[in-house]
């Protein structure tokens, strides 16, 4: 794998960042906005066919964007884990007159598979929404974006140090793990034994984050991190242009209509 | 003016029950390297710290004791101002890394942005940073899967781009095989090339004895020897405070104590290859007996 | 300046370890839940951190630990997300609790289990009754179902499903808590905004009454 020249690279925080692809390269925000008045669509209204419409489009935009087949894979898997439940207890549980399938002390009601098809279809619609969100948002754009409307630079750190530690302290509980294993510590056998394991793998993960901790402080303090003045950045988002706006006020329009419907009983 | 002035410094973190520093008086120049060895636990990384302004701003405890830092009592001192004044490097590469840039170019321009450098000059200073010390191959990588050594190098130069003229290092190479040490070693000769004021805690007396132009010895909390690296060396009795002495001085030493002094007292090997090749001269042009 | 914003201001009121904390406190929940899927435990233990931060730090930096860690995992599974408020209760109760001297002794962090578990089970039915009818994702569901399947009214089944898992999840937590407390060392603990508790020292606020007092010259 050839690395790219340093000029290259310099030059690359010259320009506005931008991930090569129109859709990917929305504002975080309208992106946000957009999908939230799209997801209003799923939610209103008495049906299943809004959310499963809304559900495909938002598998279409990812695909749009270059991400159609891990956002396929993940949303097929919570519409397996969270929405497949959700319908299933439902139909089986919700009392009904119209019984399709009687099973002993429970039965399939008409009335039960028609909820589960409407509070599931509208869950996984939120879910698709926010999935494809995070599909197409970097983490470091959005707290970027949020910083551009005034959101303190602490309150990024604090987010993305998390994703971070939550990577670091995981490699740090493996390592524990196994020399906690050397020492003869047991993570075999029934449940009192497994369970006295867990402190002395979670307790020297913590206590040995936590002496860090002081020294980053101090490292990040020889940073200028606890500065107070305004803060530069070297990656520059793209100043929202106005058809972004737009395309919001036209998921709004959209999403009025569908209140509308929703009200007056067309959904 | 003095990089730093200490007289009778006493330090007690709280809840210790002795002190760290224990009447430390001291004075260092600016524009050199001033090496700074002793045991674990004789004081050098609380002397770091009070250079610094960690004491007694992030460690509390008692403070006596006058210290002047560039001029100005380190009470006088803005803390902020203080800490943007003296980078610090320190040993553990895996702390000083900030783990929220995704590039280790973004990661040497953090403190950059931090400081409100605008753009432009922030690009210039990093690529100048990142060709100086030579890491243009790892440039876009990602600093959380670098390795020590690595880590390291990220670490000087992000503290490097700031542009300090004063460096505390404190043990840089602790943590670092051979190879990266070396690396660290050569980063810091550069950085006295440019006429910074360093402060270098580190145990491996050959290369304090190799950069260093003065050496204090630190011993449970005062200040046992201070001076020119040649003096502070050549004198012997080092081992009381738990420092050998570089190899080639112990040679000379012996040599001396046998009564075949050197033609002069080698700190560093390349000064004692000179001293024995020289001797070897004499010998052989007859004007000593072997 | 976003720097003398409220967060940055609040934030530089905890000490300077705080802000650092509170991602170590997100991972300690991920990671005390993968370990105890690991260790193949039935119980998540993932409010570990939340509590653990909020009892060393304050309620604030504890919520603020809840909220986060609640927020990331609800990018992988959104309905998560209804619950952020037990999370944040959790770090606040902890607060409260730290504050207080619950986790110097063994039993007393024992006895705040109970508000834990109290929160976290009925409550935590409560919401699940509210926005997903008593029906919602995961083991616990099914359990709700299973008994609703029996005959039990949807919203007894759910409570009797959540309040003792709850308690088993809580009772170590704390205790947990209350040791991993113990073994931090007393030079780290003088920098914590809580560290006064656990070393058995006067609050430092409560320490100046006579300024509060003083009178307008």
């Amino acid at each position: 794998m050839s690395v790219a020249p340093l000029n290259t690279i310099a030059d690359g925080y010259r320009r506005v960042a931008s991930l090569g692809n129109p859709i990917l390269d929305l504002s975080p925000i309208t992106l946000l906005l957009s999908i939230i008045l799209v997801i209003v669509v799923a939610v209103v209204g008495s049906g299943w066919v809004a959310p499963v419409v809304v559900s495909v489009v938002f598998v279409g935009i990812a695909y749009l964007a270059g991400r159609g087949t891990r956002y396929l894979v993940n949303i097929l898997k919570l519409w397996l884990v969270v929405g497949l439940l959700l319908f299933v207890l439902r139909a089986l549980l919700v009392k009904g007159e119209t019984v399709l399938i009687p099973l002993g002390p429970i039965a399939v009601t008409a009335e039960g598979v028609d909820e589960g098809l409407r509070f599931s279809t509208m869950v996984m619609a939120i879910c698709g929404g926010v999935t494809l969100f995070f599909a197409l948002v970097p983490m470091r754009h959005l707290t970027l974006a949020l910083e551009r409307l005034g959101v303190s630079p602490r309150a990024s750190f604090v987010v993305l140090a998390s994703f971070q530690s939550i990577t670091d302290l995981g490699a740090t509980a493996r390592v524990v793990l196994d020399a906690q294993k050397a020492r003869g510590i047991e993570t075999e056998g029934n449940v009192f034994v497994r369970a006295k394991a867990f402190f002395p793998i979670l307790a020297p993960v913590f206590l040995t984050a936590l002496a860090a901790t002081e020294e980053r402080a101090i490292a990040l303090d020889a940073r200028a991190f606890n500065s107070r003045g305004p803060k530069t950045s070297l990656i520059q988002l793209r100043p929202t242009p106005a058809w972004e706006w737009i395309i919001v006020a036209v998921c709004a329009l959209v999403a009025a209509t569908a209140i509308y419907g929703g009200v007056v009983g067309w959904l | 003016m003095a990089l730093a002035t200490l007289r009778d410094v006493r330090f007690t973190y709280e809840n210790a029950d002795q002190p760290a520093l224990n009447g430390v008086t001291l004075e260092l120049e600016p524009g050199l390297v001033h090496g700074i060895i002793g045991l674990n636990a004789s004081g050098k990384t609380t002397l770091c710290g009070l250079l610094r302004g960690l004491i007694p701003h992030f460690h509390s405890g008692e403070l006596t004791g006058e210290v002047v830092v560039l001029g100005k009592s380190l009470l006088d001192w803005d803390p902020a101002e203080l800490s943007r004044t003296i980078g610090c490097v320190f040993d553990n590469p895996f702390t000083q890394i900030s783990g929220i840039r995704d590039t280790v170019f973004e990661e040497i321009g953090f403190g950059l942005e931090n400081l409100g450098v605008p753009r432009e000059q922030i690009i210039d200073r990093v690529s100048a940073v990142i060709e100086e010390l030579g890491i243009a191959a790892i440039a876009e990588k990602n600093p959380n899967e670098l390795s020590g050594g690595q880590r390291q190098k990220v670490a000087f130069a992000s503290i490097i781009a700031m542009d300090a003229d004063v460096m505390i290092i404190d043990e840089p190479t602790s943590q670092l095989d051979p190879e990266a040490s070396e690396a660290v070693f050569e980063i810091i000769a550069q950085l006295k090339a440019r006429g910074k004021s360093i402060v270098l805690v580190e145990h491996k007396i050959d290369l304090l004895a190799e950069f260093a132009d003065t050496i204090t010895v630190l011993y449970e909390g005062v200040v046992a020897r201070t001076g020119p690296t040649r003096d502070v060396l050549g004198e012997p009795g080092l081992e009381a405070f738990g420092v050998r002495p570089p190899e080639v001085s112990e040679f000379a030493w012996r040599l001396a104590a046998a009564g075949k002094p050197l033609p002069f007292f080698p700190v560093t090997r390349a000064e004692a290859a000179r001293a024995v090749s020289q001797r070897i001269e004499e010998v052989s042009r007859g004007d000593r007996t072997a | 300046m976003a720097s003398s914003g409220k967060f940055a201001s609040l934030m530089r009121s905890y000490g300077r370890l705080t802000i650092f904390l509170i991602p170590i406190g997100v991972a300690v929940n991920f990671v005390g839940g993968q370990i105890a899927l690991l260790l193949k435990l039935p119980i998540y233990l993932d409010s570990i951190g939340t509590i653990l931060v909020g009892a060393i730090c304050g309620g604030l930096p504890g919520a603020l630990v809840g909220l986060l860690s609640n927020a990331i995992n609800s990018i992988t599974s959104p309905p998560t997300f209804g619950f952020a408020i037990l999370n944040i209760a959790f770090g606040l109760l902890a607060g409260y609790f730290g504050r207080l001297g619950f986790f110097r002794v063994w039993w007393k962090a024992l006895l705040t289990s109970i508000p834990f578990a109290f929160i976290g089970g009925f409550f935590g039915a409560l919401i699940t009754i509210w926005i997903f009818g008593g029906l919602a994702v995961g083991g616990g569901a099914i359990v709700v179902g299973a008994l609703t399947a029996m005959g039990m009214d949807l919203s007894t089944a759910n409570f009797v499903a959540q309040i003792p898992m709850d308690i088993l999840d809580k009772v170590p937590t704390v205790l947990i808590v209350y040791l991993i407390i113990k073994g931090i060392p007393k030079r780290l603990l003088v920098k914590l905004p809580l560290g006064w508790v656990y070393l058995g020292k006067p609050n430092p606020r409560a320490a100046r009454p006579a300024e509060a007092s003083a009178p307008i010259a």
